[in-house]
């Protein structure tokens, strides 16, 4: 694993803590520092008279540090991390003192059980999948396997509650689309919220968000009857897919699984999913704050020889930092495991530990050059044809130039224009970067706007520009 | 969203209020919206039976409508795309000839990050003084700011006015095409800032009708007199006295008639701007009256073997006074006697050289000699007077260096009126000697220009060692400044400088943990400028 300090910065939780990490990167902080090639770890002098013990396993890098803080990683880590980007000569190579070694060693031990679970789960599957494909009704491949933690029987009855519920869902649009939205006051959009919460407790949380979302929109923007109705709609289809679940091919069923927010065991996708090994370069990288401190990252990644797209989805809870260091313009041979679907996108590392290098070659030319505009949208509309619930798609617009226009910001070229979702300070080190010339924007289409995430200039190696930090 | 329009009125009203035919999409998008209302709904036949009514039947027309809607809405996020563009295409930027910072500096020492991550440092987080060294240091390197950084330098210029004349070079074809995009950066643009022509005098403010009316008579100033006499009936007394005052740029004996008539201005203000300025005319017939008028108090005694200097006050007032501004009433609050009052009032209209000349004496001697007479208060300070409208250096060494009864605002002013050199000489004295606290040391140095070796040294020595016995932590005001005094601190002393930022206490607090990371960031950014910089011997002021 190549250290760079950008490398680091992008693993901090938040500014307040790159800053305070910055502030501890003394040497004359650290009386003790050292490393082995599994680690690095040092004692760092706080307010307290013992030292706070810090150490990273740089195969994750996973952390962990004595001190109090809530923040995850915390700013030693941090330090820890950057004064080895900065200078590793001044980590004496040593063995590991025992605080690091029994650390390092129950990290070893958990990943062990959890690759031996894992390993079962694929066993499982791989047996079901077996006996499905000789003709065995699912059903049965399932109770005659040794089901010991009963997951057949559980999935069955998670399956009709959330058929039950879509049923009084289907009743509930028709009631909503008899009043006609012209109606809607503050009691029925309550209605609206209280119809979501049980579609939550019929364990279809996917489907109660989008009811909540549809609340949200109520008279916000000139179009929210028209993308309330969107919304609605899109209830309708997914409902009317939940009825006649069993018929539907298989991507489709997992299509509807996703809807729910019922999404599919790790393990499983791990064992079933197919599998891509590509040469992955990274498109872009989101971090959005969601509701209650959880932390969202989207890792868009472009398969060089394969030419598909894949994102990575991973979540943090307050505060934490994310694991694997991902920044555009970086690619890696990867094999990934897709989540089934009928236009899979989403997917997980199979391999263990990714090398990751930045990756030069990275340019316009072999990434988008080719691709013309209308190739993207095509992308998009067979997507969205084959997966009409799929909410965000990554874009590569070639060719577009950023343009302030009294509608706001915009892309544009060849008399064409797409409008972009962007706070003010990126928007305009984006112009910066154009100067009104031409350049390669990847984004996420959300089916309105475009929010810009990476850019590369022609002829230039690395991207020029890049969305900062949340 | 085009498609929805034709379903919008009865999903607004209600499908029980308005039920109707549903309307008909043209193309394919019509073909399947009609293809699924006749599909059966799941539920509704089992297997096998016959078939069952179709689901706009079953559903009735609600659910009619919310099966079209789900057609729309998949037809309608498959098929939006870009939109139609007709704004004509902006003027993209030039090609700039100006290179730009690199990436890297590598193998400079103490240049731990990128110049640009310090850039990036200096526009967010560093004072004024040190975003404005880093614009001067690059420019002087041909070089201009990373595109990225540009909008934090328009910002930055934006805030500080000080910012906007270093920043303009450094901008570059890029920077200059930026700020036309955008309203508030507009002062760079180009066309504001350095417009040629009388804009800035008919139309701006006071600070840029005084910058116009320098830079006039810098190149022509018969042009500016002309101009400022033109001009000042329509100027307010404070204005006049203001604008006035820029006559001192080229000021010379074509000027005298003008400062004349001004002595005789109604504002008490104009009045000593003008006999200020006339106090470095020698030549000019106010002074020269001045001169004569003093001649007589001073007169050479023989005592025993020894001749002598005396000074005498005048008996009477005279009636020809008042018109060359003499002010013969003394205020009740006055600590001169009457004929003290008038000797100083005399003395203050006499150039300084007159005194050395007459006497031959030189200022130190003539200010030793002043102390011992009779009427040291009312000479003295009728020299302080005079040498605060004509600044000679050597006077404000003497008084510096002798030892009057000067107050010590007035031995501030002496200081400040020196020039930077011959200032560090008496800072540095003062640090010797421990006269003055460090902070106010660190205070008057900072933010002005770059310091010289030797008070570098002595300074930043100081700040060490308090540093090493741990009393540096402590010193808030001395703390606060560190930032601002590595922006002027001799390249010589930069080491020791960055050296601060590794003294660390056991039980420092955060906020000192910051204070002192920023002075590494100092440290570095000015390495990479001195790295950058064309001739990397450093510069002496």
């Amino acid at each position: 694993m190549t250290l760079t300090m950008e490398g680091v910065l992008a693993l901090a939780p938040d500014e307040a803590s790159a800053k305070a990490a910055r502030g501890l990167t003394s040497p004359a902080k650290w009386p003790l520092l050292g490393a082995d090639d599994a680690a690095v770890w040092g004692e760092c002098q706080g307010s307290g008279s013992k030292p706070y013990q810090t150490q990273v396993d740089l195969s994750g890098p996973a952390f962990r540090c004595s001190c109090p803080s809530r923040k995850f990683p915390c700013k030693h880590g941090l330090a820890l991390l950057m004064l080895r980007a900065q200078d590793a000569s001044r980590f004496a190579a040593a063995e590991p003192p025992a605080w690091v070694a029994e650390w390092i060693a129950s990290r070893g031990e958990r990943a062990q059980k959890k690759e031996e679970r894992d390993q079962k789960a694929v066993e499982r599957a791989t047996e079901r999948a077996a006996q499905i494909a000789d003709g065995v009704d699912p059903a049965q491949a399932a109770s005659a396997l040794a089901d010991p933690d009963n997951a057949f029987k559980r999935e069955s009855h998670r399956w009709r509650r959330i058929e039950e519920a879509s049923a009084e869902l289907q009743r509930w649009l028709g009631d909503q689309i008899g009043r006609g939205l012209g109606a809607l006051d503050d009691a029925s959009i309550r209605g609206w919220r209280t119809m979501a919460a049980r579609m939550v407790d019929a364990q279809a949380p996917g489907l109660g968000q989008r009811i909540a979302a549809a609340a949200d929109g109520w008279r916000v923007g000139a179009d929210w009857p028209e993308r309330t109705l969107s919304r609605l709609g899109l209830l309708k289809l997914a409902c009317e897919g939940l009825a006649r679940r069993e018929t539907l091919p298989e991507p489709v069923q997992a299509d509807l699984r996703t809807v729910c927010g019922w999404p599919l065991d790790q393990a499983e996708v791990l064992a079933a999913g197919e599998r891509v090994t590509d040469r992955w370069a990274v498109l872009g990288v989101i971090v959005e704050e969601r509701e209650g401190r959880l932390n969202e990252r989207r890792v868009w990644l472009h398969g060089e020889r394969s030419r598909r797209r894949a994102w990575l989805l991973d979540h943090a809870h307050g505060g934490r930092g994310f694991e694997g260091m991902w920044l555009p313009g970086i690619a890696a041979d990867l094999t990934l495991a897709f989540y089934p679907g009928n236009a899979p996108l989403r997917a997980l590392i199979a391999d263990a530990s990714p090398t990751l290098e930045p990756e030069g070659a990275v340019g316009t030319v072999r990434l988008a050059g080719s691709e013309s505009w209308q190739d993207e949208w095509q992308r998009v509309a067979e997507r969205v044809a084959a997966h009409p619930f799929a909410m965000l798609h990554p874009v590569v617009l070639a060719n577009a130039t950023p343009v302030a226009a009294d509608a706001g910001p915009h892309l544009t070229a060849d008399g064409r224009a797409v409008p972009l979702l962007v706070g003010d300070a990126d928007w305009w080190s984006l112009m910066a970067v154009a100067g009104g010339h031409p350049l390669a924007v990847m984004g996420e289409w959300d089916g309105r706007a475009l929010r810009p995430l990476t850019a590369w200039q022609s002829g230039t190696k690395g991207p020029a520009w890049s969305r900062s930090a949340a | 969203m085009s498609a929805w329009k034709p379903l919008l009125p009865v999903a607004m009203v209600g499908t029980d209020r308005q039920s109707g035919p549903l309307p008909e999409w043209p193309g394919e998008v019509g073909a399947l919206v009609a293809q699924v209302g006749q599909v059966t709904s799941p539920g509704q036949a089992a297997p096998g039976t016959q078939a069952a009514p179709p689901a706009s039947i079953v559903e009735g027309p609600a659910g009619q409508v919310l099966r079209t809607m789900a057609v729309i809405a998949t037809c309608d996020a498959a098929g939006t795309q870009d939109r139609i563009w007709t704004a004509p295409p902006t003027e993209p930027a030039a090609v700039d000839r100006l290179a730009v910072v690199p990436e890297r500096l590598d193998g400079i020492e103490g240049v731990a990050g990128s110049p640009r991550t310090l850039l990036r440092w200096a526009l967010t987080e560093a004072p004024t003084r040190l975003q404005q060294l880093a614009f001067v240091a690059l420019a002087e390197a041909n070089l201009r700011l990373p595109e990225m950084l540009l909008p934090l330098a328009l910002d930055a210029g934006r805030r500080a006015v000080a910012l906007r004349a270093p920043l303009l070079p450094v901008l570059g074809e890029r920077g200059l095409w930026l700020a036309r995009q955008r309203e508030d950066w507009h002062y760079a643009a180009g066309a504001a800032g350095d417009a040629p022509g009388e804009t800035p005098w008919t139309d701006g403010t006071l600070e840029q009708r005084r910058a116009f009316l320098a830079r006039e008579r810098a190149a022509d100033p018969a042009a500016g007199r002309r101009r400022l006499e033109a001009s000042l009936p329509e100027l307010s007394a404070k204005e006049r006295a203001d604008l006035v005052a820029q006559l001192a740029v080229g000021l010379g004996i074509d000027d005298e008639a003008l400062l004349d008539r001004l002595r005789a201005d109604r504002s008490r203000e104009v009045r000593d701007v003008a006999l200020d300025l006339l106090l470095r005319l020698p030549d000019a017939a106010h002074p020269r009256r001045a001169v004569e008028r003093l001649s007589p108090m001073l007169r050479r005694e023989r005592a025993l073997l020894r001749q002598h200097w005396v000074i005498d006050a005048p008996e009477a007032a005279s009636a020809d006074w008042v018109s060359d501004q003499i002010v013969i009433a003394r205020s009740s609050t006055e600590k001169l006697g009457e004929r003290a009052w008038w000797l100083c009032q005399l003395v203050r209209q006499v150039p300084l050289g007159w005194w050395t000349t007459t006497t031959g004496m030189t200022p130190v001697e003539l200010l030793a000699w002043a102390i011992k007479t009779d009427w040291a208060d009312a000479v003295m300070r009728g020299w302080f007077d005079v040498l605060s409208a004509t600044r000679e250096i050597d006077w404000c060494e003497a008084f510096l260096e002798t030892q009057t009864p000067l107050q010590t605002h007035q031995a501030a002013q002496a200081l400040q009126w020196l020039p930077q050199v011959r200032r560090e000489r008496h800072w540095l004295r003062h640090l010797q000697q421990g006269a003055l606290p460090l902070s106010a040391l660190v205070a008057a140095a900072s933010g002005g220009e770059m310091l010289g070796a030797e008070l570098s040294q002595a300074m930043t020595g100081q700040l060490l060692s308090r540093a090493r016995a741990g009393t540096l932590k402590d010193d808030y005001a001395v703390r606060a400044m560190l930032v601002d005094f590595g922006a002027v601190v001799h390249a010589d002393s930069l080491s020791a400088y960055a050296s601060l930022a590794d003294i660390r206490a056991a039980d420092e607090t955060a906020a000192h943990a910051e204070q002192l990371q920023a002075v590494a960031q100092t440290a570095a950014l000015r390495r990479a400028l001195l790295a950058l910089s064309p001739d990397p011997t450093p510069r002496t002021s």
